[in-house]
């Protein structure tokens, strides 16, 4: 075996234990070791990315050696090694982004506090990424939780109480309907790694047995997942969550957290109860329709919002919709775009919550659009990456959002089923004018000179250096985005042969 | 030698560009009250050109069959120009009348003002009417026909007053509406024709034709209503009776004796040389055409009676009158049709002495409405007597001039195997005449016999400067004479009208 | 000619205007030199493309197998690059004068400048792709033109055009999806549908027909999506001449030609319910935004809706799905983008003069600005169709289209071109004879600060006139030219 097949591990262990270790240290020593931490795992990501590649096979990799089915899996492909590389690397850029806030924001005896949270978060990120355990990877769904309310609470003021408690709460329920999808279906097979339960509910599928049983919990874990991910109608924690939390606990909660609930679904879908089960149960029209109404309802609250930051919170919920349409498909293809836009969407979201900040900051932290004006002038580089971001959003050429339209209406296109083609590609329509309804508006807004309001209030500009972590977490962004706008070739490429290893 | 066909085209509408440019430049120039001067090289520039131009045309349509075709719009579009009888026949008439009326406009304009901008157009139509008129085939025909209305517009609002830019405008866009619905004709026409040259008795491709008829019927009734409305017909007259009475009295002469028969020549066009006649023989439009013309002729006349002020209701005469030459046009026999041509060069010169009088009248006393004309007779006698002998003209009493052409019209409609129209026809056109009768001779009653005495009129005695008087007297003096001596211009018209039918 | 020569003629304007705002210019003329100098140099490198036609194609880069971006100069690339190339310039003139009294000049011209590059990346693109991706760049880049003036107003216009555009393009997106699954992507006269796909499909490939065509039709402003283009009037005048009435509107309709004549191809549409469909929409709007500019008092919205109705000109030339009825859709995109380009001039030279923007401010300007008038009546009447000018020649190729076409509604659309061209004259002709018929006893004096623009405006104003008598009189060659495209060269 070769030593890069074991960094996967590694990398849950080393994120797993820096979390504790941070609550000895003072904040800035705390953030050094995250940020050396997601850098570690980042790199090994890669290799274990680069090994895959060049393997071209997935790898089961046993914890202690044991055997299933005493022992813990983990199990590692293509594509939990690209998704455990993108992760690594925008929770980076969004940490370093979003530093200064949180030095303004948080209390200084709190400071490590945040690390520790995100470290754990990041730990369950990984975890559920690599797990081949349903049980481990329900454990580390509430190990998510817990520290993503963390994230959120930490910047105390009642918004964020009230946020963090409703998503506790709604949370809670989710990972409650995952855990008894969980038992359930460890009465129906009487196992619980994920390759066994497989077997196990084919065998169940060809024999008809337990047909109600099986689609209950199918059920169960699917809508568990959904609460937590956030599809509408379960959406309604995330605004004030993502909206009032600070910046990088927002970017980071709503570009990697929810995606790491639907890589799980999907890894359910495919590893856990297969993918012909789960079209045969019907549970992808229901996903379907409701990541229809997701992409409209979502962008319709977004436009009738007046703070920059529920908008793009709001944003969101249509962009999960999205993702939830792709798996709805049902297709092979349908997931591939599914699972490029989880990338895409994390790069263009962070972007924008970045930059929202960088505007917000050149606006005296105001959040409502009249005090926006004129922003992208006071603060350049933010409002061109705000832009990109909202282009990216829209579906422009050469930004990752238009890679990701194009592959939903390719698998739109593709279905089998023309009713399914013609709402999709209805609601692609209608949600790219809706999309470009409130991003546009933000981006023209804050390129409309400053008025009288804002010299009044004495707005001042902000350079590129004043603010240098956030415009190198800029800059990155914007470069990823434009990368997978332009060379998405090898990505899907990647994805579609990890998908393949998937099931 | 088809050159000289361009000659009286051209050289008219240079000269009246001229003058045109030179009077805006003069505006730009100088202030409002600099102006006023006259300018003293007017007149001979108008005179040669006019004098020119008319020498040419007469020349050019006399002495034969020719054409040119000057250039292409595109392959299938040549602009071209073909002397024939008709042609000479239009091209006589206006030639005519136009130097005539100019003679008069001179005294006239002077107190109108802006004379150089009137006969710069004056000039310019002259030139667009020679086009229309030696027009060889319906793209030619079109293209003039479209100048016309807009060149002709200026003349109308030449007062500048609120009511004449409305009734200039109200002008043109009942012509361009005419002008868009002939344009259709002309689009379907030219899929179904083997060309749009004008052919004796039409160059309908009747293999293409076949089984098409009612697209080519409708267009033949959308042209026949588009060219219908520069001559007056139902539905689309109403500008003419808000056009004439704003014009100045020389604008609204030409306009009802000369300008309403580039509609009617239009329609013997499209009718006789494009279409053919036996097209339309005995089809839906054919009645609806003869409907239409007899509606017209009995509206016009009752407006016409109704109507106090003087030029309109000449104007509304005019309606009544041209629609008698649709109706000749529309009945499609032989001497339907000279009665037409006929009643084309007897309306001409008749409505241009009524207009003129009234023009007179409203030059020396201006007095605008038919009960203040009482005595005028009294004070202007050969004004007067000229009027009297135009209106017997119109009304069709022999020997003038109006009864000639009436008879051949009644004759073409009993010739005509059109049933109750036929002499139904007739009827109306007597009750017109009796209606003509009506409103245009109690003028010259009271203008003769009042029981004013001179001093309770109230006008000066005093008939109007010799270059009003003249040309007046010159064209009631044709208006009658051609009614007594017809024969040379009947057998010229029959002429034509062998030809094409 | 090489075919790297398509990406110099795309880039140069785009790569010499981004830095406009930031080049030290010493004064305005300066600027004007540069910015002229980039515009002719590019014309003349596209004249010296169109005489030396590049046979080959060339591929610029791939997004992914299915997204290429690819550049091909064929004969409708080149009708459309050669309308833009001649035009560009004179625009280019007549702003330097007008944007006087707008300010900030650079932005603008940085804008101006780059909308040149990427309108010739439209006319040059070879596959339906490239097209996409230059369209929605367009209609980003001119996003800043249009809120220009930074007022209320001008942003409500720009956000309405964006979402509009927006709208259209995510229309044409899915319908381009059509395309990339049923036939080739890279456009071929006579389309390149695989018919064994589609004829399975029909209905389905119609949809997607319908689906690019409208998307496209949106920047044509087409009926029920021509709200954009009279509330975009707001942008300075050199913007909505050139963009609002030839560079980008003849875009959309550019677009709908490639998708009709080259991609799904007119044998497998013709005769079909999309075709008819969409022919009753043309038509209406035909009538349609005639009648609202009818209404309009302000002299440029009221040119605006007159583009609406003359767009839908060139739309019925397409969907007549003839090569005559190419011929006629090319032949008004030509013309049509002269003569509203003119009276645009002409509007903006009113505004520029004296800030009058209404129908009814406009008594007695005829004397006092007879150039300026002179022209916008002979334009206007070439619009009403006067034979003798172009406007004439294209409605002449597309009433013989339709009536080749022969079908009841092709009929009905050369009825609906005549009504329009009647009202066009009822919104035309009031104001010319407004300026030069005051009516009586007006006072000049009222109206003594009005005067002629300089020659920079008056140059464009009279060689586009006397483009239009050219095109008018001596129409051949270039129809030739036309129906040579039309048979796919």
């Amino acid at each position: 075996m070769a030593f890069v097949q074991n960094l996967p591990f590694i990398c849950i262990l080393i994120s797993l234990f820096t979390g504790p270790l941070s609550s000895i240290l003072d904040g800035k020593t705390a953030k050094k070791l995250n940020l050396v931490m997601i850098t570690a795992v980042g790199i090994m990501s890669a290799m274990v990315l680069a090994f895959t590649i060049s393997s071209g096979t997935s790898y089961t990799y046993m914890m202690g050696h044991f055997p299933a089915p005493w022992g813990n899996e983990i199990r590692v492909g293509v594509l939990e090694a690209l998704m455990a590389t993108a992760f690594s690397v925008i929770m980076l850029l969004c940490i370093v982004g979003g530093s200064k806030e949180r030095e303004e924001e948080l209390e200084s005896t709190k400071q490590n506090l945040y690390y520790i949270m995100a470290n754990l978060l990041f730990c369950s990120l990984l975890a559920l990424i690599y797990t081949n355990d349903i049980f481990t990877a329900y454990v580390f769904v509430e190990v998510n939780t817990i520290s993503a309310c963390g994230l959120i609470m930490i910047r105390q003021n009642g918004h964020t109480i009230e946020a963090a408690m409703r998503y506790m709460i709604m949370s809670l329920l989710g990972s409650g309907l995952l855990l008894l999808g969980v038992c359930f279906l460890y009465d129906l097979t009487g196992h619980l790694l994920m390759s066994n339960i497989k077997e196990q509910v084919q065998i169940l599928a060809s024999t008809g047995e337990y047909q109600i049983p099986l689609l209950v919990c199918i059920t169960l874990m699917t809508v568990g997942l959904a609460i937590k991910s956030a599809l509408y109608p379960f959406h309604t924690w995330l605004p004030d969550a993502y909206g009032y939390a600070t910046m990088s606990s927002s970017a980071i909660l709503s570009s990697l957290v929810s995606k790491g609930y639907i890589i799980l679904l999907i890894k359910i879908f495919y590893r856990v109860i297969g993918i012909d089960v789960i079209r045969a149960s019907k549970i992808t029209n229901v996903l379907f329709v409701l990541g229809l109404i997701g992409m409209v309802m979502g962008s319709v609250n977004a436009i009738r919002e007046n703070n920059i930051r529920r908008m793009t919170a709001y944003s969101s919920v249509a962009q999960i919709g999205y993702i939830y349409m792709g798996l709805g498909l049902g297709s092979e293809i349908g997931v591939i775009a599914s699972v490029f836009h989880i990338l895409s969407h994390a790069v263009s979201k962070a972007l924008l919550f970045v930059s929202a900040s960088g505007i917000t900051c050149a606006s005296g932290k105001n959040k409502d659009f009249a005090s926006l004006t004129g922003a992208g002038f006071r603060n350049r580089l933010a409002g061109i990456a705000f832009t990109v971001g909202s282009l990216s959003m829209v579906g422009f050429p050469m930004f990752a959002g238009f890679i990701s339209k194009f592959w939903f209406a390719q698998a739109a296109f593709e279905n089998a089923d023309h009713t399914k083609t013609f709402l999709a590609l209805l609601v692609l329509i209608i949600s790219t004018v809706l999309n470009a309804i409130y991003f546009m508006k933000t981006v023209i807004r804050i390129y409309t000179p400053a008025t009288a309001l804002a010299k009044e209030r004495n707005y001042q500009n902000i350079t590129i250096r004043q603010q240098a972590p956030k415009s190198f977490a800029m800059i990155c962004f914007v470069a990823m985005n434009f990368l997978l706008g332009m060379c998405s070739e090898p990505i899907m490429k990647l994805i579609q042969s990890g998908l393949e290893m998937f099931g | 030698m088809g050159i000289w066909i361009l000659l009286p085209i051209i050289l008219p509408t240079v000269a009246g560009m001229f003058l045109l440019v030179s009077s805006f430049l003069q505006h730009l120039k100088s202030t409002e009250s600099e102006l006023k001067t006259a300018d003293s090289s007017l007149k001979p520039i108008v005179l040669i050109t006019l004098a020119v131009s008319v020498a040419a045309a007469l020349y050019v349509s006399w002495t034969g069959d020719k054409s040119i075709t000057l250039f292409y719009f595109m392959k299938d579009m040549p602009i071209c120009f073909a002397v024939d009888a008709t042609t000479a026949l239009f091209v006589t008439v206006v030639s005519v009348v136009w130097p005539l009326v100019g003679f008069y406009a001179f005294p006239y304009m002077s107190h109108e003002g802006e004379e150089k901008r009137f006969f710069g157009f004056y000039l310019v139509v002259y030139g667009v009417l020679m086009g229309l008129n030696f027009s060889g085939n319906l793209v030619t025909l079109y293209l003039f026909y479209e100048l016309m209305t807009v060149t002709s517009m200026p003349m109308v609002l030449h007062n500048g007053s609120r009511e004449a830019i409305m009734a200039s405008l109200k002008y043109l866009f009942y012509s361009m509406c005419g002008a868009y619905m002939a344009l259709f004709g002309i689009f379907v026409l030219h899929k179904y024709c083997d060309t749009l040259a004008f052919t004796e008795g039409g160059s309908l491709n009747l293999a293409l034709a076949q089984g098409n008829e009612t697209i080519i019927l409708i267009a033949v009734m959308a042209m026949l209503i588009g060219f219908g409305v520069k001559a007056g017909m139902l539905p689309l007259h109403a500008w003419l009776p808000a056009a004439h009475p704003v014009a100045p009295a020389p604008a609204s002469a030409v306009l009802s004796s000369i300008i309403v028969k580039g509609g009617v020549l239009a329609i013997v066009r499209v009718v006789y040389f494009v279409v053919g006649a036996d097209v339309i023989r005995g089809t839906w439009v054919q009645y609806a055409w003869l409907i239409l013309s007899l509606l017209t002729v009995f509206m016009g006349s009752m407006l016409a009676y109704r109507e106090p002020v003087f030029k309109k209701r000449l104007a509304y005469s005019t309606v009544s009158q041209v629609s008698y030459i649709l109706f000749g046009l529309a009945v499609l026999t032989p001497a339907g049709m000279t009665g037409a041509l006929l009643h084309v060069v007897f309306h001409a010169f008749i409505k241009c002495t009524l207009f003129l009088t009234a023009g007179i009248v409203i030059f020396k006393y201006g007095k605008s409405r038919v009960e203040e004309l009482e005595g005028i007779g009294k004070c202007m006698p050969k004004t007067l007597w000229c009027y009297t002998f135009a209106a017997l003209a119109l009304v069709g009493i022999p020997p003038a001039s109006g009864f000639i052409s009436k008879w051949y019209l009644g004759q073409g409609a009993l010739d005509a195997n059109i049933g109750i129209l036929g002499w139904g026809g007739i009827v109306v056109l007597l009750i017109s005449a009796r209606l003509t009768a009506g409103y245009l001779l109690p003028i010259t009653m009271k203008g003769f016999f009042t029981e004013k005495k001179p001093e309770e009129i109230g006008m000066k005695k005093g008939e109007p400067p010799m270059a009003m008087l003249v040309p007046l007297m010159i064209l009631a003096f044709v208006a009658m004479i051609l009614g007594v001596f017809p024969n040379g211009l009947i057998s010229y018209a029959a002429q034509i009208a062998a030809t094409v039918l | 000619m090489n075919a790297m020569m398509m990406l110099v003629v795309i880039l140069l304007p785009i790569l010499a205007g981004i830095p406009i705002p930031v080049l030290p210019f010493k004064n305005r003329k300066q600027l004007m030199w540069y910015v002229e100098g980039v515009t002719i140099l590019t014309s003349v490198l596209v004249l010296l493309m169109l005489l030396n036609r590049p046979t080959d194609s060339f591929t610029l880069f791939q997004f992914t197998e299915e997204l290429i971006l690819e550049f091909r100069l064929d004969g409708l690339g080149m009708v459309f690059a050669g309308m833009v190339a001649f035009l560009w310039p004179l625009a280019i003139l007549y702003s330097f004068e007008y944007m006087k009294h707008e300010g900030h000049e650079k932005i603008f011209f940085m804008f101006y400048t780059i909308t040149y590059g990427i309108t010739l990346g439209v006319a040059l693109s070879g596959d339906i792709v490239t097209m996409y991706v230059f369209f929605e760049m367009l209609s980003l880049v001119t996003l800043p033109l249009i809120m220009h003036t930074l007022t209320r107003e001008a942003i409500h216009a720009s956000r309405t055009y964006f979402y509009y555009m927006i709208g259209g393009a995510a229309c044409a997106f899915m319908g381009m999806i059509f395309v990339l699954n049923y036939g080739g992507s890279s456009f071929v006269m006579g389309g390149t549908l695989d018919m064994a796909k589609a004829g399975e499909n029909v209905n389905l490939v119609l949809i997607g027909y319908l689906m690019c065509f409208c998307g496209f039709g949106v920047k044509t402003a087409m009926w029920p999506c021509s709200a954009w283009l009279p509330k975009a009037g707001v942008a300075p005048t050199p913007v909505t001449a050139l963009l609002h009435a030839v560079a980008v509107v003849k875009t959309g309709a550019f677009a709908t030609m490639r998708v009709t004549y080259y991609t799904f191809g007119t044998e497998f549409l013709r005769g079909t319910w999309a075709q008819n469909l969409l022919m009753v929409l043309i038509i209406f709007t035909i009538v349609y935004g005639c009648s609202r500019g009818l209404k309009e008092t302000h002299l440029k919205r009221r040119l605006a809706w007159s583009t609406v109705s003359n767009l839908s000109y060139i739309l019925f030339g397409v969907i007549l799905m003839t090569p005559a009825g190419l011929v006629g859709a090319l032949s008004h995109m030509i013309f049509h983008a002269a003569m509203k380009i003119c009276l645009f001039f002409c509007a903006g030279a009113v505004i520029y003069k004296t800030g009058r923007n209404y129908v009814y401010e406009l008594d007695g300007f005829g004397r006092k600005m007879p150039c300026v008038f002179v022209c916008f009546t002979l334009s206007g009447l070439a619009l009403m169709g006067l034979p003798g000018m172009c406007g004439f020649i294209s409605k002449w190729n597309l009433a013989k289209a339709a009536m080749e076409s022969g079908t009841l509604l092709a009929c009905v659309g050369s009825v609906a071109l005549l009504i329009s061209a009647l009202l066009t004259a009822l919104y035309i002709m009031p104001v010319s004879v407004r300026a030069f018929f005051p009516g009586k006893g007006f006072d000049y004096e009222k109206i003594s600060d009005v005067k002629d623009p300089n020659w920079m405006i008056c140059v464009p104003l009279v060689l586009l006139v006397i483009v239009i008598f050219y095109f008018g009189l001596h129409a051949q060659p270039i129809i030739d030219a036309f129906q040579m495209v039309a048979s796919g060269m």
